[in-house]
């Protein structure tokens, strides 16, 4: 039989340890990488396509679920949290199982036999919206609305709804009404597609709705912050400062 | 209200033998006083007090509708007064009535009366008063219990609040995931799995076991704050790094406990939790002008400064406990920059012996 290619991607050190001891005697499991945060897993994913994932949900930057939802291809996943509360959101993500922090090897050779079943089966990972997504190609000129997948499904976000976007990685999360999500794109990208009238970027890693900006404060000696109407401060570089003040002629 | 009486078979035979003396008594006076047979003095007696018995049971009913509890007006008195005359009347009435039976004579019957007439009004009006005597002692009686068990209820519905208040407190996914660690240390490392069973169950020990209000010194609300930090050093290994500068002075003041605990929970929570890198939480206190200026220090990891994510809640939580306990003369401030967060708090230096 064909080795399952897996990734443990789980934040604390003892817990990696842990499942990779329980994982030991299931010969048909092939670790290929642990990730201790949540951008490390992504990288990998996208890298060595592994055929089942263990997910941590709870993960500084990135959580599991963002993870999931920014990932054209999903590999079936596993989650392991200490959390009760996400199971619902876990089992419309489509996982195969959610495991309680700490979990006895019993429930997981469960968990697992169940991920080889659905492997072995060769069922399809990615949904066809998934696919429409990813397929979609980038529209050149000024953005309306931004697309992200939620759950199973897709969501369009209105850009009056958007607070900001910050960069992550090789990545923008983009921060709205409802919550964040993470976006395949570039910084560049946004900044020359937004409308400029209303978006502006005002720090290496932030473009910031100007609509959403309630007061500046200066922050430490020579920096400011753009504190928004959810309460949420934003840096602003001293460029970002200049052109800040040009806009709103202040 | 249930009726005092009635309500309880102990009290129904206690009520009937007291107005049996009566009875007796009234015809012994009869008897001897006024030289009536004695077995006409004996039918009177056990006549007239069972009538005022019956009375004195049904005149609860108009007495609690009619009290007022802890109010006296002229208009309850006036009440009590007219409910008076009309119970003396009706009691003489009806005995006239009742004993009227006994006698074939009617001019010994109309002598009895007109010579006891005078007695019979100021009975009538002494054992009115005795009884709503009686019936206000067991009521204020009755009040008490009512208030002692209100009280108790009082007092488990603080009780249950603290519960609740603690249960909040013990996050949950500090103790599972501390398992989890303690778990992956048994195959790793099995005296340090060992070791933090142990300190897992003095921290738990700690907070469950005390009071919210149970004063401790500084000394061991701190090696209580080195326990949770030891356990969740296990799981975030390197990325966690705690330091303290306690001056030996203030190793002695007293404080509520567990009240840093919450402190450290928002740097693990708003340090290390957010962040892939190293935090470094530390704690200082030092003793300046019959203050103890404590602060709890961490950095963070640099980037946008969420509004939304209150550590609100828990810092009022301690703020209020310390008002509490020390008065106005504490405060807490908070400060926050683009890397760091401090807490310092301010209180005034109180020693375990002279509280």
């Amino acid at each position: 039989m064909e080795k399952i290619k897996t990734i443990i991607i789980e934040d604390e050190a003892p817990a990696r340890e842990l499942l990779r001891h329980m994982l030991k005697d299931r010969a048909e499991i092939d670790i290929i990488c642990e990730c201790s945060d949540g951008f490390c897993g992504l990288k990998e994913i996208k890298e060595n396509k592994p055929d089942l994932i263990f997910l941590d949900i709870q993960m500084p930057k990135l959580t599991g679920f963002e993870l999931i939802e920014v990932l054209d291809e999903r590999p079936q996943v596993i989650f392991t949290t200490a959390f009760d509360q996400y199971a619902i959101k876990a089992f419309e993500l489509n996982a195969i199982d959610y495991l309680l922090k700490p979990f006895s090897k019993n429930r997981l050779d469960e968990a697992l036999n169940k991920a080889i079943e659905r492997i072995s089966k060769k069922e399809t990972r990615a949904n066809p919206i998934d696919l429409l997504i990813a397929h979609k190609p980038e529209e050149e000129g000024p953005i309306t609305r931004i697309v992200i997948r939620k759950g199973s499904g897709i969501k369009i976000i209105q850009l009056a709804n958007i607070s900001y976007i910050g960069a992550e990685d090789d990545y923008v999360m983009i921060y709205y009404n409802e919550g964040k999500a993470l976006k395949q794109q570039t910084m560049k990208y946004y900044e020359d597609n937004l409308p400029s009238s209303s978006f502006l970027r005002v720090h290496r890693s932030y473009i910031v709705n100007l609509e959403k900006i309630t007061r500046l404060e200066p922050y430490s000696k020579d920096n400011y912050v753009a504190v928004l109407n959810t309460g949420e401060k934003i840096p602003v570089s001293r460029t970002g400062y200049k052109t800040l003040r040009e806009k709103l002629s202040f | 209200m249930k009726h005092p009486i009635i309500s309880k078979a102990s009290r129904i035979t206690i009520w009937w033998l007291a107005w049996a003396v009566l009875a007796v008594g009234q015809s012994l006076l009869f008897y001897f006083v006024y030289n009536i047979p004695l077995v006409l003095a004996l039918a009177d007696g056990f006549v007239s007090m069972t009538i005022m018995g019956i009375i004195g049971i049904f005149i609860w009913f108009p007495l609690t509708a009619l009290r007022s509890p802890g109010k006296v007006d002229i208009a309850v008195i006036v009440n009590f007064f007219v409910i008076g005359v009309l119970i003396v009347y009706i009691w003489i009435t009806a005995t006239r009535l009742a004993v009227g039976a006994f006698f074939t004579d009617k001019n010994d019957y109309g002598d009895l009366w007109s010579n006891t007439i005078t007695y019979r009004i100021a009975a009538g009006v002494l054992l009115y008063g005795v009884v709503i005597l009686t019936y206000s002692l067991l009521l204020s009686g009755v009040r008490l219990a009512e208030k002692a068990s209100r009280q108790a209820q009082l007092e488990a519905m603080v009780k249950e609040s603290e519960l609740k208040l603690l249960r909040t407190q013990l996050n949950p996914h500090f103790l599972f995931n501390s398992l989890n660690s303690i778990s992956s240390l048994t195959v790793s490392d099995p005296p340090k799995a060992r070791e933090m069973i142990v300190k897992l169950s003095e921290f738990m020990r700690y907070s469950l076991s005390r009071k919210n209000e149970q004063p401790v010194i500084l000394k061991q609300e701190l090696e209580n704050a080195r326990l949770y930090l030891d356990i969740e050093k296990i799981r975030f290994s390197e990325r966690l790094v705690f330091s303290e500068e306690i001056s030996e002075r203030c190793m002695n003041a007293m404080l509520p406990a567990m009240l840093l605990q919450p402190l450290f929970e928002n740097a693990i929570k708003h340090g290390v939790y957010e962040s892939t890198g190293q935090i470094i939480i530390k704690t200082t206190a030092v003793y300046e002008s019959g203050n103890v200026i404590l602060t709890v220090f961490n950095t963070m990891d640099s980037g946008v400064i969420s509004g939304k994510k209150g550590t609100g809640t828990g810092l009022s939580n301690v703020a209020k406990r310390m008002e509490l306990y020390y008065g106005n003369e504490s405060y807490l401030r908070a400060r926050q920059t683009e890397d760091s967060f401090t807490v310092t708090l301010t209180f005034p230096y109180k020693r375990e012996d002279n509280k």
